[in-house]
């Protein structure tokens, strides 16, 4: 009896179980309506848990207000939350853990938002709370000035942490004139902040004609609106004018730009060139592109300079969709004595991908990872809440959750090798190094013409 | 919330936990064994072991296992920490056997050569680089800690891994680690989601139930000898500019009478911007730039444990100013314990961080990670799986004396340790 439980047992081990027959993945309705002072709201039920999720987007960040000073979108955010006309920092704070609330707010480069989430009970004060800070943000002196020296110690940390150092560079080196090449202000800027600048972003920007709220969670949709109306209904204002900048210089040619970091034990690479954004048709494409490329575990990049040669714990690439441009990158955390080696591996793949076409059975593997990690977003509220977000902010069709991976399904090899000519933009690739140029020096200056700086971004020798 | 379980002839323990909420099943395997009990002379292993339970089994050879997985429509991971190490991964549900088959796979038969094994020890050296070396603070203060809190080698060794310990392992050290703690009776396997309680257990069997079972693993002893002073050490700090100071007190076994009580002293001191030392450090003192901490796996551990306090302070004051502010915040904590208010505002926050722990917990990617985690402690310290859904209500019943009693018997100078983290190169402006 135990031999022959052993041998049909080692015959079912001994091959890879087939998957069985797909459940289907309906994602739950989306109420979408406007209350009656323009705001527009979306409401998606999830009941996996007594609590709920939320986002107050303003559709104005970082880059609409650039020219008056990097990051202020992103302080105006941080102060929001420090004081009303009703209550001070401390109640504010006080009154979220008696609801059992977490919130935050900020700001990035196109949009500003409140995000919230708090125990289904507690909607109503919750909400209250939120509008509160969207229309009577009072802006407490003592508070902002609190503020802002956290964020003076922050930009200097910023400047010893490698993988930031890379990214402002690479901003820098993609963007050129436009806001978007500003990731983070200065010491000096950060010093110059006003609080009637802060005010007049606030003014601007949080008004409910510029604003989209998403609520997810357990709650009875129908009667989730009407909380929303009750709360949000007194509030007015309108949408801001905003500029758009005008499109930056694509940088030619690969150029290597290495932050020199005396005494790093390690060399944090990061290469990219302008790609789209999430509007454009393409975008579906370079996604799975990007996922077969560094963007999965499995991808070749990984398999490559991780599972392979041991370069690297961290390899991955991406594709980053800003409003108006968007780019892709690849990054690694690599040792010093192997800079030269890794970037020669993943311009290997990069251009691998540009010139043979992707077998058949390997796209398969892509197009399953891809349509299975994007239906994940069904099993959690707040995964449930970013989905949502990124179709609404993007003004991407309402059936695209719906139909994603029938698109990503129907691509073949020979989209992708189109894609990857396309995209995947090798000989303009900016490449950045950060580490001690004593070290990495003559390995980067291998891959393009070289410029050296120092972390504080001034030029050296 | 429903939850079956049962254990295997072979001792593996099997939780299974569904919810049809969406097509997606998270499968884990949790081993009892973490870095607190690895090896003398191979620092480290533990988590280097981690890895190389990714480098191939009989069946599975490398890489199968994240290609499988990834090419299912899923994504994995693993980590160690101090008294467990899992293994994850969420699925489409329709590829639940095939995990079952890949995790069992590697569960009877690991199968790793000596190029593996060169291989990720190059990457874990990385990810020490990432994490510790080359990062600002890194490794502050949870690698630095351990060595000056504690005399026990298994509680104050470097958890990470000295270069030349890692070094030194060798394939004997992968197969002898394996045989011994990586033994079905020493594990559970957990399926939570979209997969009927029936269903997984016959899977379980069919899959992992001829595994023999290993002999019960010896565990060393992790006690501590008395700690009778407060001890303090330094570290330098090669990046950042900010002086910063790390406390660690002493706390109880968890599930003893003292732990629940506790667990709140500890939400009022860290909860966020509401907690005491952020507002009174940073938010109306303004010493500190930063200040968090807490107990740093409550279900989790196993072993000697702090509620360590982090604090990056302004340069202008000294780390003996910003511990005395410190010191302050305990001291009235001690003297004069918590309002009726703010207990109950604990207890709402708790119990809304609870439920937000049972369906995320790990980033938005793993669905279920927290759920998965407090099964898998339950099983392994408690062997009581439904304890998932009465252990809210022992945290809901703490009074404001058992608080103020904590406090008294747990934050006490003779029971922390203390670590400065000293920048090499302190801000120059400053120090003009």
């Amino acid at each position: 009896m135990p031999a022959r439980t052993a041998e049909v047992s080692r015959v079912v081990s001994n091959s890879v179980p087939e998957l069985s027959a797909e459940r289907a993945v309906t994602w739950p309705k989306r109420t979408k309506s406007r209350l009656s002072n323009g705001l527009e709201i979306i409401l998606a039920e999830a009941h996996s848990i007594p609590k709920f999720h939320g986002e107050l987007f303003f559709r104005s960040g970082n880059a609409a207000v650039a020219d008056r000073a990097p990051g202020l979108a992103e302080m105006t955010a941080s102060v929001v939350r420090t004081g009303t006309a009703k209550r001070a920092s401390r109640q504010i704070e006080e009154d979220l853990r008696r609801i059992g609330a977490d919130l935050s707010s900020s700001a990035g480069a196109d949009t500003s938002a409140i995000s919230f989430a708090g125990l289904s009970e507690f909607a109503e004060p919750l909400l209250s709370l939120v509008n509160e800070l969207a229309r009577e943000a009072v802006f407490p002196e003592a508070e902002f000035e609190r503020e802002r020296r956290q964020k003076l110690e922050e930009v200097k940390l910023e400047r010893t942490q490698p993988a930031f150092l890379a990214s402002e560079r690479l901003r820098k080196t993609l963007f050129g004139a436009h806001p978007y090449a500003r990731v983070s202000p200065s010491e000096e800027q950060v010093a110059a902040y006003t609080r009637p600048e802060l005010q007049a972003v606030y003014r601007e920007f949080y008004t409910p004609e510029n604003a989209l709220l998403l609520l997810v969670g357990d709650f009875d949709s129908r009667e989730m609106l009407k909380t929303a109306e009750a709360v949000f209904r007194g509030w007015t204002g309108e949408k801001p004018e905003t500029k758009t900048a005008a499109a930056p210089a694509n940088p030619r040619g690969r150029r290597v730009y290495l932050i020199h970091v005396p005494g790093a034990v390690q060399t944090q690479l990061l290469a990219g060139c302008r790609a789209i954004t999430r509007k454009h048709p393409d975008w579906v494409k370079l996604g799975l592109t990007n996922s077969l490329y560094g963007g999965a575990f499995n991808s070749r990049l990984v398999m490559n300079i991780r599972e392979d040669k041991g370069y690297t714990y961290s390899p991955r690439s991406g594709v980053n969709a800003l409003r108006q441009h968007g780019y892709f990158s690849i990054s690694a955390a690599v040792r010093n004595e192997v800079v030269a080696a890794s970037l020669t591996e993943i311009f290997y793949e990069l251009d691998k991908l540009r010139s043979v076409p992707v077998p058949e059975a390997e796209l398969a593997d892509a197009q399953n990872y891809q349509s299975g990690v994007f239906s994940m977003g069904l099993a959690t509220q707040d995964g449930l809440l970013s989905q949502l977000s990124t179709v609404a902010l993007n003004e991407l069709p309402d059936d695209y959750l719906e139909t994603y991976r029938a698109k990503v399904r129907a691509l073949t090899p020979e989209d992708l090798l189109a894609t990857a000519r396309k995209y995947l933009d090798s000989a303009n690739m900016q490449i950045v190094v950060v580490g001690d140029r004593a070290h990495i020096e003559s390995q980067a200056g291998l891959f393009g013409e070289l410029e050296v700086y120092d972390a504080q971004g001034q030029r050296l020798e | 919330m429903a939850v079956e379980s049962t254990t295997l002839a072979n001792g593996l323990k099997v939780v299974i936990a569904p919810d049809t909420t969406a097509p997606v099943v998270t499968v884990g395997v949790y081993y009892k064994i973490g870095f607190r009990l690895e090896p003398r002379g191979r620092s480290g292993f533990a988590h280097l072991f981690e890895h190389m339970m990714f480098q191939g089994s009989a069946n599975a050879p490398k890489m199968q296992h994240i290609k499988l997985v990834n090419s299912s429509g899923g994504v994995l991971n693993g980590s160690t920490s101090y008294d467990v190490t899992n293994y994850y991964q969420a699925v489409p549900s329709n590829a639940l056997e095939r995990v079952l088959w890949l995790e069992a796979d590697r569960m009877r038969a690991l199968k790793v050569d000596g190029e593996n094994l060169k291989n990720q020890r190059d990457v874990v050296k990385e990810e020490v680089r990432i994490n510790v070396m080359n990062q600002p603070y890194g490794g502050f203060p949870w690698l630095d800690m351990p060595p000056v809190a504690f005399r026990n080698w298994a509680n104050a060794h470097n958890f990470y891994g000295d270069f030349a310990d890692l070094d030194a392992a060798d394939l004997s050290d992968v197969q002898a680690f394996f045989k011994t703690y990586y033994v079905p009776n020493n594990a559970v396997l957990l399926m939570l989601g979209d997969v009927k309680a029936e269903e997984g257990i016959a899977l379980a069997e069919k899959l992992f139930g001829d595994i023999p079972a290993g002999a019960a693993p010896p565990f060393a002893d992790s006690n501590e000898p008395p700690q009778t002073e407060e001890r303090r050490g330094n570290v330098e700090e090669k990046f950042g500019t900010l002086p910063a100071v790390a406390i660690g007190y002493v706390i109880p076994k968890r599930r003893t009478p003292d732990w629940c009580a506790m667990a709140l002293l500890d939400q009022a001191l860290h909860g966020g911007r509401a907690g005491r030392i952020y507002r009174d450090l940073v938010l109306e003192k303004q010493i500190a730039l930063e200040a968090d901490g807490g107990i740093d796996d409550l279900f989790g551990y196993n072993g000697p444990t702090h509620m360590t306090t982090r604090i990056l302070h302004k340069p202008e004051y000294s780390s003996e100013a910003a511990l005395a502010a410190f010191d302050a915040v305990i001291r009235e904590m001690r003297e004069r314990g918590i309002s009726a208010d703010e207990l109950e505002q604990l207890k709402v926050k708790w119990r809304s961080d609870y439920y937000a722990t049972l369906e995320g917990g790990r980033g938005g990617y793993m669905p279920k990670y927290g759920l998965m985690h407090l099964l898998a402690c339950f099983t392994l310290f408690d062997n009581q799986p439904q304890l998932v859904n009465s252990i809210l209500d022992g945290f809901l019943a703490v009074t404001r004396e058992e608080i103020q009693a904590v406090a008294m018997k747990y934050l006490r100078e003779d029971q922390r340790a203390i670590v400065f983290r000293t920048p090499v190169k302190p801000d120059a402006k400053v120090a003009a």
